[in-house]
């Protein structure tokens, strides 16, 4: 970047007068010798004085008075409760800080979704009942049942009698406890 | 009589003194008329877009603990309001450029000499349509600088940004402008 390109980046703020001593200085002195950045400044300076009386000829006399009367009017007007809470919440979730919030929750669900599928039961703070149960009839036609816990990937294999066929065998009764 | 200073009014009023209220108002209220104007450029709106900001500032009056000066906070509201109906501004702001000239002769502001006055027109329309051009932090900057006259600290407190910003932004928004209006200047 040249020198006249530097100064003139810094020429509006120098006549504005919010530069610095040396920064100031920088461009004044630039300014004594360089004939382009001085007809740069004559523009910038037309430009504000146009600019001023531009912005100033939109002066209008308003009314302060009847200004005032529906502001009051309006500030004591009992708003219904729906407007108040969307008087709160409106700038809440107009915020920039919200913007981020709507992608993270969608994210999160997917995530929780997602991770749900590939480990199963990783969010359950207690061992689930993720038993299977079946009932079958063994070689000696006993009753069995057959439990397998997926997470210690055992199988129980519980033998009971079945009450009716035991008294008609056996004569025993049907009080006996499983057998393992 | 001494006035009454701003702090000592906004405390009146945040016990409830609606008077105290009105009284801030009335010493604010042309000067950010001007800036919403400035950033709006249609009256219509402007008059809403004040009364809204006038009325938020009444509403958040509580929350304000003079950490900046009151005209500072008041324009900050100000500037907001109007920025963010300014984005969704559907009138067209032709319709305010093309009274200016005549709001202008109406108060003899325009250059007596034929020549220099169609010139002056000329460059006056041009100017109006660039600032309509500028994008609504430009634009607001420039309205803050030019017309209001503020610091560019005061001006990146109203705006919420830092000194840097204000000072980019300007830039720009005259380098915008003096490319538009070079063949004027």
């Amino acid at each position: 970047m040249s020198t006249c390109e530097v100064i003139r980046e810094s020429l509006g703020a120098w006549l504005d007068g919010e530069l610095s001593g040396a920064a100031a200085d920088t461009v004044r002195s630039h300014l004594q010798t360089c004939l382009a950045c001085g007809q740069e400044r004559r523009q910038l300076e037309k430009l504000d004085i146009t600019l001023k009386s531009v912005l100033e000829a939109q002066t209008i006399p308003f009314h302060a008075e009847s200004i005032w009367h529906a502001l009051r009017q309006r500030i004591e007007t009992k708003r219904p409760w729906y407007v108040e809470v969307a008087a709160w919440t409106g700038p809440v979730l107009r915020s920039p800080s919200f913007a981020w919030g709507v992608p993270a929750v969608i994210v999160l669900l997917l995530g929780t979704i997602y991770l749900d599928s590939i480990l199963p039961g990783w969010n359950s703070g207690s061992p689930r009942d993720n038993f299977a149960a079946v009932e079958s009839i063994d070689a000696y036609g006993r009753n069995v049942a057959l439990l397998r816990e997926y997470e210690t990937k055992t199988t129980v294999i519980w033998l009971y009698q079945n009450p009716d066929s035991e008294s008609e065998a056996s004569g025993e009764t049907s009080n006996k406890g499983p057998a393992f | 009589m001494a006035e009454v200073s701003d702090w000592a009014l906004v405390e009146k009023c945040q016990a409830g003194d609606m008077s105290a209220f009105q009284e801030l108002i009335s010493r604010y209220q042309q000067k950010i008329y001007m800036v919403i104007l400035g950033l709006l450029r249609n009256r219509e709106d402007t008059l809403e877009v004040a009364q809204e900001a006038f009325f938020r500032a009444y509403r958040k009056i509580n929350s304000f603990q003079g950490g900046s000066s009151f005209y500072t906070w008041l324009y900050r509201i100000a500037v907001n309001v109007a920025i963010d109906a300014q984005r969704r501004q559907k009138r067209n702001p032709l319709e305010f450029r093309e009274s200016m000239d005549g709001i202008m002769e109406e108060r003899n502001e325009v250059a007596k000499d034929p020549s220099a006055d169609v010139h002056d027109k000329e460059l006056r329309a041009k100017l109006n349509q660039a600032i309509n051009e500028l994008s609504p932090d430009h634009r607001a900057v420039i309205v803050l600088r030019t017309l209001e006259g503020l610091s560019y600290k005061e001006i990146g407190e109203t705006l919420g940004c830092s000194e840097g910003t204000v000072m980019s932004r300007l830039h720009y928004a005259r380098k915008k402008l003096q490319e538009k209006l070079r063949a004027f200047l």
